[in-house]
Parts: C-alpha cells; structure tokens; sequence
C-alpha cells in the first residue's frame, strides 16, 4: 500500500484535509502529520492519542539518581573512614549536597533518554521523507495510506502532492 | 502558519550559516589567536610550576579562583534565564533563548578550566572523580570542592542538553534545505547527523516540548545550587567577610546579574554584527533592561547588607578587610564597581531611553566589569588578610595569569563565532511557532497544484 503525501500551506488546509480524511474513515494509525513548528492540539490526525511519559521517567530518573548519589557517598565514605574527630563518617547534610545533584542528574538524562526513546531517535540512517523540504519553508505534511481508486480529495489544497509507494 | 510558504523570512537567521562569511571567519581566527594566549600560558605554568602565577601565602586564591566564579557566574545568563522565561511563558524569550543557553555551555567549559589551571598539575585532577586512586581512596565527599564538581558536572551535562534538545527541530530544517540544494553536501551530510533523523511528528513535538518543559523545571534548581556551592566554597570557612549566611543567594544573584550583562553585550553585537533587528527587537532589549534594572536593586540590597553587617559587628578580622575594601587599597576599584554596577545602571535602564540596544550593552559591559571586580574582592580581599595578623599578605597577578584572562575571554568569543557559523543563533521552530501563536489561523491559501 503507498501513501499520499500533501505539503499544506496553512493549518486551517491541513485541518480540512485531516476532517476530510476522518470522514472518509481512514485510521488514525494510517496518517502522519509533520510540521515545523508543534501543531499537536491544533493539526493531529482525528482519534489519534499522543502521550508522553517524560514526566513520569523525569521522577523515576531522579529517584535513582538520589538512590545512586547517596549510596556512592555512604558506602566509599564507610569503604575507607578519614578520621572526623568524632564527627560522622556521613553526616546527612554534606551528602545531601550530592544526592541533591544526583536527583537532578538522574532527572536530565532520564527525561533525555525518553524523549529520544519515544521520538525512535537517533535514527541516523534514515532520510527525509517526501516534500520535507517544505517543513524548511513552513508548510504542513498530511501523509495517508492510499487504496488503490480511492478518493484523493483530501489533498485538492496542498501546494504539492507526492506518492510513495510501498517499500 | 503566519507566513506564506515559499517566503522564507528566516533568511536572516540563516546568512551565517550559508557560503563564506569573511568577518564570521576573521573573528574566529582573531579571537582563536587570542585563546591561543590562554593555552600558551597554561602550558608554560604547566612546564615551569605554579611558582609563575603570582600566588603566594597568604594569597592561595588569586585570579584563577576569582575567574572561575566569574565564568561559572556568567553561566548563569543562559539555561536559567532561558528557563525561567519558558516555565513563565514569557512570548519574547524566543529570539533570546538560543544565545543565552549558548552562553551557558560556553562560559561553564571556561569556568571549569580554572580549577584545572590553578591545580598547577591537572594530571592530577582524577583524584576528584568518585573513582578510588593507587591509595585506595575516594573522595572527601564533606569537602565543597567535591560538591563544586558534582555540581558543576551537572550543571554542564544539563545545559549542554538543554541547549541541543530544542536545536534537533532546527536541525532538522536546515538538513531538508541543505539536501534539497546540494544534496551530496559536507553540509547536508552534518546537518544529517545532527537533526538525528528529527521528521517533525506530532507524537515527536508532543515528547519534545514534554522534555524541553522538564529540562526548564530541573535545570532552574540546580543553576541555584552551582552557585551557591560556589559560594559554600568561601562561607564554610571561619575567614573575615567569607563565613556569611547570606553567601549563597549574593552568589545566585550576582551570577544572574552578570549573566545579564553578558547576554545583552551578546545580543547587541549579535544584531549588529548578523542584521537580526527583526528579531532582536528594541523590545527585547526594554523587557531584558527592566529585569536588569530588578537585579540591580536586588544586588545592591545584598551588597549592602553583607558590609552593613560586618560593620554593625566590628569584629577587628572583619574590619580589617572591610575598610580596606572601603578606605584602603581596594577603595578604587570597589567605589568602581559600585558606580558601574549599581549608579550607572540605575541611572540609565531606569528611563526608557536608557533601555535600547547600545545603552543596554554598555551598561553589561559595566556590569562584567564590576562583577569581575566583586569576585576579585571577594577572594583576594579577604586571603590578603586572615584571622592571623601576621600573615598579612600582598597579592599581584603575573603576566601568566593576565594572559590566562585575556585568553578566556578570546576562548569565550571563538566559540560563539563558531556557533553562530553552526547553528542558528536564533531559534527558527520557537520564533515560527511565535508567530503562529500571535496569528493562529491565516486565511486558507489557493491551491498551487503543484505535483512533485
């Protein structure tokens, strides 16, 4: 199966084209939309869900992380004691400190790691798609699945129209 | 989307990117020669001992350490402000937040060289990694030098992230021109690999700004936290005008203080030197003056209740530094940084007048100035006189350290020259999306009909 791919000029064509296809019955899961700039409350494919658990994964990192940060400070603090004059070998609020950065740490690359894992990034072998060259210029991508006959109304307004066919 | 298609009108943005800039490539090459100083005086110290820097008891602390929290204070003009201003949605932190957060990873890179310099042997410096050395040992995780590098470490890992999650959509742009003119390009083949295979999904955008709000919410408490480790570096110890417990906050603000000053020099040479007025607006400057205008007030009430203290205690190790800072040897440059970094401020942001572009980067140039000579003070004034009388002492830089100086600043300059020749200096997807925001829904255009 191949897919039609329109370059829009403006959201409220790419809109059009987006209601045209839900009317038309096409999944969700059967169209993309690319853009330049973030479109996802304004220009995204009619029943599609986007969900992201960056804030979720953002705690969880920062909870290793301060796992990980106290743990480094307490057990090589105890693994080789300094004398401290009767003070603590770890006393909590200098490896506060650390967990602390650890927290953070772990959070920064957690919240990277998913927003890379979610976006299938890096994908440094991949190409760009079809009329790509009008994101650089602003303009809005609608790619469908085509059947073969079926109506391609749906793109009477982008400024360009390209087909891919399956691979 | 706010503008027609095929109008590209961040052309601006992309001149620098585009053939051979002869000015972009002579201010890289000059300012490139003068960084060259600061390795040639690094490796001359490295070769004939720290004994060439003009430290010695009780001075332990000279210029490297006063540069250090300069350069690490100067960091704070970019991923924070950037921060703050997306967390608040601030419309006109768009065309600023590329270059403050560039800023950042440029100054904190310095910064984290100055620990290395003053080290005297910097082969040596793993034994501050949590790594066990021949001995066995670990390290002293009680110490605020340690902390200094767990935080500094993070901070850097953090703004360097946070400086390239937003640029993969730019990226991304300029990967599709380059491979639609040239496509078997050195050009298009870079852009390539750093758009990371970005194609602009909605489930891509969605997991993008999830992360960019993220990074802004975490990175906020730990720029704190770098400089207010910085200043623990000085506070927890016993020494006269050091043990404060206001330290830490006249450490954060002064470091957001002269991160402003930077940003706006930045982005007045920036405007000229690129022709970006259309989106470093005189607004921008007037909204970052105001706030400027807030952290001089700010600055100026920690200033003064940091030596009105002092100065209600009388305690005679106190005093003495205090008036030599006010009276004594020190009496020039610190009646000089309070004209340059409180009156002259004052005077000129506080009229509207005094909030455009020139004005505004004079008055950073000052406050660089000034906050330079803060830190100076702050560790130089204070080791030339410890607790022990006896061990008063003086201090003069050698021509090493001065050349380390002028080379970090030419350091500094060189790696925004290639940035802005790498990358757009303003962000085009943020700026974009601005104007979709102010102009949601433009009529619908006509069909071109054009078939690829």
């Amino acid at each position: 199966m191949s897919w039609l791919h329109a370059a829009f000029d403006s959201v409220s064509d790419a809109q059009d084209a987006l209601e045209q296809l839900a009317e038309a019955g096409v999944a969700a899961s059967e169209i993309e939309v690319r853009s330049s700039i973030p479109l996802v409350h304004e220009a995204c494919p009619v029943g599609l869900e986007v969900r992201s658990r960056v804030p979720l994964m953002a705690v969880v990192g920062g909870l290793v992380g301060a796992t990980v940060a106290f743990l480094l400070v307490s057990l090589t603090s105890q693994a080789y004691p300094l004398p401290t004059g009767g003070m603590p070998i770890v006393p909590l609020p200098t490896a506060g400190v650390i967990t602390f950065e650890g927290v953070a740490l772990g959070a920064i690359l957690c919240t990277v790691a998913t927003v890379l894992y979610e976006c299938r990034l890096p994908r440094l072998g991949g190409r760009s798609g079809p009329l790509d060259h009008h994101l650089a210029s602003g303009s809005i991508i609608v790619a469908a699945k085509s059947d073969a006959g079926a109506s391609d109304a749906w793109a009477a307004k982008a400024r360009a129209t390209e087909v891919q066919p399956a691979a | 989307m706010g503008r027609p298609a095929g109008a590209f009108k961040e052309e601006a943005l992309l001149r620098p990117l585009s053939g051979i800039r002869p000015g972009l490539i002579a201010g890289s090459l000059v300012t490139g020669a003068i960084m060259g100083l600061l390795f040639f005086c690094w490796g001359y110290q490295v070769r004939n001992d720290i004994g060439v820097a003009g430290i010695n008891r009780p001075v332990f602390w000279g210029f490297y350490i006063t540069n250090f929290v300069f350069w690490i204070g100067i960091s704070h003009a970019g991923t924070l402000i950037s921060a703050i201003l997306r967390v608040t949605s601030a419309e006109w932190r768009r065309p600023v937040t590329r270059c403050a957060e560039a800023i950042t990873v440029f100054a904190l890179s310095i910064g984290g060289l100055f620990p290395l310099i003053h080290l005297g042997r910097p082969w040596l410096f793993w034994f501050m990694i949590p790594f066990p050395n021949s001995r066995g040992l670990w390290p002293n995780f009680r110490s605020p030098l340690v902390w200094d590098m767990m935080a500094i470490g993070t901070y850097l890992t953090g703004s360097v992230l946070y400086l390239l999650l937003p640029l993969l959509p730019d990226m991304a742009i300029l990967r599709d021109r380059a491979l639609a003119e040239t496509p078997a390009s050195l050009k298009a083949r870079l852009y390539t690999l750093m758009a990371l295979g970005w194609r602009g999904t909605t489930q891509q955008w969605h997991s993008l700004e999830a992360g960019i709000k993220a990074m802004a919410i975490i990175i906020i408490p730990v720029a704190v936290s770098v400089h207010t480790i910085v200043s623990w570096d000085f506070s927890m110890t016993l020494q006269p005008m050091w043990h404060s417990t206001i330290f830490g906050p006249y450490f954060v603000v002064g470091a957001i203080y002269s991160g402003i000053g930077v940003l706006m020099v930045a982005m007045y040479l920036l405007r000229r030197g690129l022709r970006l007025e259309e989106y470093l607006t005189d607004k921008v400057f007037n909204n970052l003056g105001l706030l400027f205008v807030a952290f001089t007030v700010i600055w100026t009430y920690f200033t003064a209740a940091e030596h009105i203290t002092v100065w209600y205690g009388h305690e005679p190790s106190e005093m003495a530094v205090f008036w030599e800072r006010l009276a004594g040897d020190y009496a020039g440059i610190f009646w000089g940084m309070i004209i340059v970094n409180t009156i002259i401020p004052l005077g000129v942001l506080s009229f509207r007048w005094g909030r455009r572009p020139l004005a505004t980067a004079i008055v950073g140039l000052g406050v660089l100035i000034g906050m330079w000579i803060e830190r100076f003070l702050i560790v130089v004034g204070t080791l030339r006189m410890p607790r022990m009388d006896f061990t008063v002492g003086t201090y003069s830089p050698s021509w090493v350290e001065l050349g380390v100086l002028v080379g970090s600043f030419g350091m500094f300059a060189m790696l925004y020259f290639v940035f802005v020749q790498l990358a757009p200096i303003v962000s085009i997807w943020e700026v974009r999306e601005g104007d979709h925001i102010a102009n949601p829904l433009p009529a619908s255009s006509q069909p071109i009909g054009e078939e690829v």
